[in-house]
C-alpha cells in the first residue's frame, strides 16, 4: 500500500503554506475569543422566553400567580386584557405561549372547587412550551393543595363559608405542603450538568466551522488542484491504484481536521476553562466522525464540480449555510422549531448536539452514540457516492 | 537499434461524446528507437500517448506495450514506463529532491536506492546545486528539466515526452535534448509528441504525422522529404492580402499548395527562387502590404503543408 506516501506528501504541501496555517488555527481562535468574551457572564441569563398572559380573574390568587411568574428570572411577562386578542397574537408568533387565567379563579380556590389554567403554545417553539407548562404545572398544584384541604374540611362538615377561617386552612395546608411532603429526585445517567459559558457554545461551533474549510474546502479543492496542474496525471500514471491515490487524499484531509479540532478543543479548555467531559475517548470519536462525515462531504462536492473555482464556491456557500442553520452561530434551541428539524440534515447540527452532550452534560461515550451513528451514517453515503462516481479519466 | 518491437498500436480509435479524437490508428515501435509523433495542436497526439500510457482507455483498437497489453496489464505496463506530461505536473512549494523522492517512493524506491536515483537524475538534469530549493524560485526550463527527471527515477524501459520542449528556453531545450539522447544511448525507447518541427528533426529515428486524428504519414526524415520532392516553401508576413492575389498565385503552375492564415501566408512551390518575385508583384499590385519574406527548403513543415493542406502551426 502507498497510500501513506501520498497522504505524507500532502501534509508536508499543506505545513508549506503559511497562509493556511493562520487560517487552520489562528483565526478560529480569534473569533473564538472575540465571540465568547463579547457574549461574557452567564450564558443563561441570555435565554428569554416570552409569555403573554390574560387574567380574567384580577383576584388576589390571580394576581399571586402573577407575581409568580414574574419573579421567575428567564421569563419576560406581558398582560393582556383580551383573549381573543391574545390568541391572535400568538397565531401571529409575536409570543410563543399564552396562559388564560379564568374568571372566577380565585373564588373557585377559595370555595374549593375545581378550576383550570389554559396554556395555548405556539408548536414550533416545543423547548420554550415545556420549560413554561412546567412552571405553571408547579404553581397549578401548590394551588391544588389548598382545594384539596377546603374540600377534604367540607366533606368533614367544618363550616368553610366564613373567609378568615378558609383562608387560615389554605395557610395552614400550603405550610405542609411546602416543602412538598413527597419529594421527586430525578437522577441522570450523566452526571450533573456543567455551568454553562459562551465557550461551551462558540469553541465547538466556530472550531467546526472551520475544521470545514479544511475538509470541505481545501479537501475538495486539493484534488482538483492535483487535476488542474497535472500532478494527478502523473500519479496515475504510477504503479498505484485508484484506491491508493483517493485513500491517501483522504487520510492527509482527515488527519488534517482531526488535528485542526483537536488543537481548537484544547485551545478552549486551556485558554477558557472549557469543560471537555469527563470521556476523552468519547470525545476523540466525536471529533474524529465529524472530521470524516466532512471529508466525505469533500470528496463528493469535489468529483461533482468539473473546476476548481466551482468547488471553493460550493463548498463555502455549503460550510456557510450549514453553519448558521446547523448551530455554529448560535445555539440551536433559539431557532424555531421547522429550522431545528431541518437542521438535522447537516453534519453541524449533529456535531454540535454530540458535543452538547459531552460538554454541557456530561453524557460519555453513551450519549453520543446516536450523533455518533448518523455522523458515520452521513459518511458513508458521502464517499459513497463520491468513489462511484470518481474518475481518473 | 533491435528488430524487437516493443510497441504495437493496431487500429486505435479514441471518441469523446461522439467526436473521434484518433482515427484508426497503427503504428508499430522498435526498442532503442525515438519515435516522434508531429502533427498540430489538437491533432490527437496527447490522446494517443495517453493511452499508450494506460491514462485514457481506447473505444476499439488494441496496443501491446513489451507483451503487456494497455487495456488488461496496466499496472505491469506502469512499471516499465516513464511518463513526462505536457504541462509542469510538480509540487512548486516543494524542493526538487522532495518532489524526486516522493515520486521515486511511488515506484518502490526507498532507502539508499532512492537516495542514489535521486543524485542521479538531478545529475542529468544539471540540477544538483539547486536540488534543495523550492520549485517556485525555479525557470521554466529548470522546471521542464525536473519534470523529465521525474519521469527516469525508476530506469524506465520505454519514455513517453508530451511537448517536451515546449515553452523553454534555448539553452534548457539543448539540455533536453542532450538528456533525451543520451537516454536512448543508454536504450531507452522513447516515444515523444510535438508539434516542434525542430524536436522531431534532431532527434527522431522514424516521424509519424497525425493531423485530425489520423496518421497521415510514417517514416524517417529523408523518407519523408522525398515526399515533397524538391519543393520549396515561401511564407509572406503581409497586411490585408486581398483574395484575388491568393487565386493568382494558386493559378501558377508551379505553385502546389497555398495556406493562408490571418497576417501570413505559406506557398509550397517548386522554382521557388524563380518565381518569388513575380509573387510578390502579385501580392503588392493587389494591395497586400508585405512586412517580410521567406523562402526555406523542404522541411517537416513543408511536408506538413503537402500532406494536409494546412501549416503545422495553426
Amino acid at each position: 500500500m502507498k497510500l501513506h506516501i501520498i497522504a505524507a506528501n500532502d501534509l508536508m504541501i499543506s505545513m508549506r503554506d503559511r497562509n493556511a496555517t493562520i487560517f487552520m488555527f489562528l483565526l478560529p481562535m480569534v473569533l473564538i475569543s472575540v465571540a465568547g468574551m463579547a457574549l461574557g457572564g452567564d450564558y443563561e441569563q441570555n435565554i428569554r422566553i416570552d409569555v403573554l398572559v390574560v387574567n380574567l380573574d384580577n383576584r388576589e390568587i390571580s394576581e399571586g400567580f402573577m407575581e409568580f411568574l414574574e419573579e421567575i428570572n428567564i421569563l419576560d411577562v406581558d398582560m393582556e386584557s383580551n383573549e381573543f386578542a391574545a390568541r391572535d397574537r400568538v397565531k401571529k408568533q409575536e409570543y410563543g405561549i399564552l396562559i388564560i387565567i379564568p374568571q372566577d379563579f380565585t373564588e373557585s380556590i377559595m370555595t374549593g372547587q375545581d378550576c383550570e389554567l389554559m396554556i395555548i403554545t405556539d408548536p414550533t417553539k416545543k423547548d420554550q412550551n415545556t420549560v413554561v407548562e412546567q412552571i405553571v404545572k408547579g404553581y397549578a398544584s401548590r394551588a391544588s393543595t389548598s382545594v384539596v384541604a377546603i374540600k377534604t374540611m367540607a366533606a368533614y362538615g367544618v363550616p368553610v363559608h366564613d373567609e378568615d377561617r378558609i383562608s387560615e386552612i389554605v395557610e395552614t395546608a400550603n405550610q405542609f405542603a411546602e416543602p412538598p411532603p413527597i419529594q421527586v429526585t430525578t437522577e441522570n445517567t450523566a452526571t450533573t450538568s456543567r455551568k454553562s459559558s459562551p465557550f461551551t457554545q462558540y469553541v465547538p461551533g466556530f472550531a467546526v466551522m472551520f475544521v470545514f474549510f479544511t475538509t470541505i474546502g481545501t479537501g475538495s479543492v486539493s484534488l482538483l488542484k492535483e487535476q488542474e496542474s497535472g500532478t494527478l496525471r502523473r500519479l496515475v500514471t504510477a504503479p498505484i491504484s485508484k484506491a491508493e491515490i483517493l485513500g491517501g487524499k483522504i487520510t492527509s484531509t482527515f488527519l488534517r481536521g482531526f488535528i485542526q479540532l483537536t488543537i481548537l478543543m484544547i485551545f478552549g479548555h486551556v485558554v477558557f476553562d472549557l469543560y471537555l467531559g469527563s470521556d476523552m475517548m468519547a470525545l476523540t470519536l466525536l471529533i474524529a466522525t465529524i472530521v470524516l462525515a466532512s471529508t466525505g462531504l469533500g470528496l463528493l462536492v469535489a468529483v461533482l464540480v468539473t473546476t476548481r473555482e466551482q468547488a471553493e464556491s460550493i463548498s463555502t456557500m455549503l460550510i456557510l449555510t450549514m453553519s448558521a442553520i446547523g448551530g455554529s452561530w448560535w445555539p440551536l434551541f433559539m431557532e424555531p422549531q421547522f429550522m431545528q428539524d431541518l437542521a438535522h440534515i447537516t453534519i453541524t447540527a449533529w456535531a454540535m448536539d454530540g458535543f452538547h452532550n459531552l460538554l454541557y452534560f456530561d453524557m460519555g461515550l453513551a450519549g453520543i452514540l446516536k450523533e455518533v451513528q448518523v455522523l458515520l451514517l452521513m459518511t458513508t453515503i458521502f464517499f459513497g457516492v463520491a468513489i462511484a462516481r470518481f474518475k481518473l479519466e | 537499434m533491435a528488430d524487437y518491437t516493443i510497441i504495437t498500436v493496431e487500429n486505435l480509435v479514441k471518441q469523446y461524446d461522439g467526436r473521434t479524437a484518433v482515427d484508426d490508428v497503427s503504428f508499430d515501435i522498435k526498442r532503442g528507437e525515438i519515435f516522434g509523433l508531429l502533427g498540430p495542436n489538437g491533432a490527437g497526439k496527447s490522446t494517443i500517448i495517453a493511452i499508450l500510457c494506460c491514462l485514457l482507455k481506447a473505444t476499439s483498437g488494441r496496443v501491446t506495450i513489451d507483451g503487456f497489453d494497455a487495456r488488461r496489464d496496466a499496472g505491469e505496463i506502469k512499471k516499465i514506463i516513464g511518463v513526462v506530461p505536457q504541462e509542469i505536473s510538480l509540487y512548486h512549494t516543494l524542493t526538487a529532491r522532495e518532489n524526486l523522492r516522493f515520486y521515486g517512493k511511488l515506484y518502490g524506491l526507498s532507502g539508499n536506492a532512492l537516495k542514489n536515483r535521486v543524485d542521479a537524475v538531478l545529475e542529468m538534469a544539471g540540477l544538483t546545486d539547486r536540488a534543495d530549493d523550492r520549485l517556485e524560485g525555479y525557470s521554466g526550463g529548470m522546471k521542464r528539466r525536473i519534470n523529465i527527471a521525474v519521469a527516469l527515477l525508476h530506469n524506465p524501459e520505454i519514455l513517453f515526452l508530451d511537448e517536451p520542449s515546449t515553452g523553454v528556453d534555448p539553452q534548457s531545450r539543448r539540455r533536453i535534448y542532450d538528456t533525451i539522447q543520451e537516454l536512448n544511448r543508454q536504450g531507452t525507447t522513447i516515444l515523444l509528441t510535438t508539434h516542434q518541427m525542430e524536436d522531431a528533426e534532431k532527434l527522431c529515428h522514424r516521424i509519424a504525422i497525425v493531423d485530425r486524428g489520423q496518421l497521415v504519414a510514417l517514416d524517417t526524415l529523408a523518407g519523408l522529404l522525398t515526399l515533397v520532392g524538391e519543393s520549396d516553401l515561401i511564407q509572406v508576413m503581409a497586411k490585408e492580402i486581398p483574395p484575388a492575389s491568393v487565386e493568382s498565385i494558386r493559378q501558377i503552375n508551379e505553385v502546389q499548395k497555398v495556406s493562408v492564415d490571418d497576417g501570413s501566408m505559406t506557398i509550397q512551390l517548386v522554382r521557388g527562387r524563380e518565381l518569388l518575385t513575380g509573387i510578390v508583384d502579385t501580392l503588392v499590385s493587389g494591395g497586400a502590404r508585405v512586412a517580410s519574406i521567406s523562402i526555406k527548403e523542404p522541411d517537416l513543415e513543408t511536408l506538413f503543408l503537402h500532406l494536409t493542406g494546412t501549416k503545422l502551426r495553426r
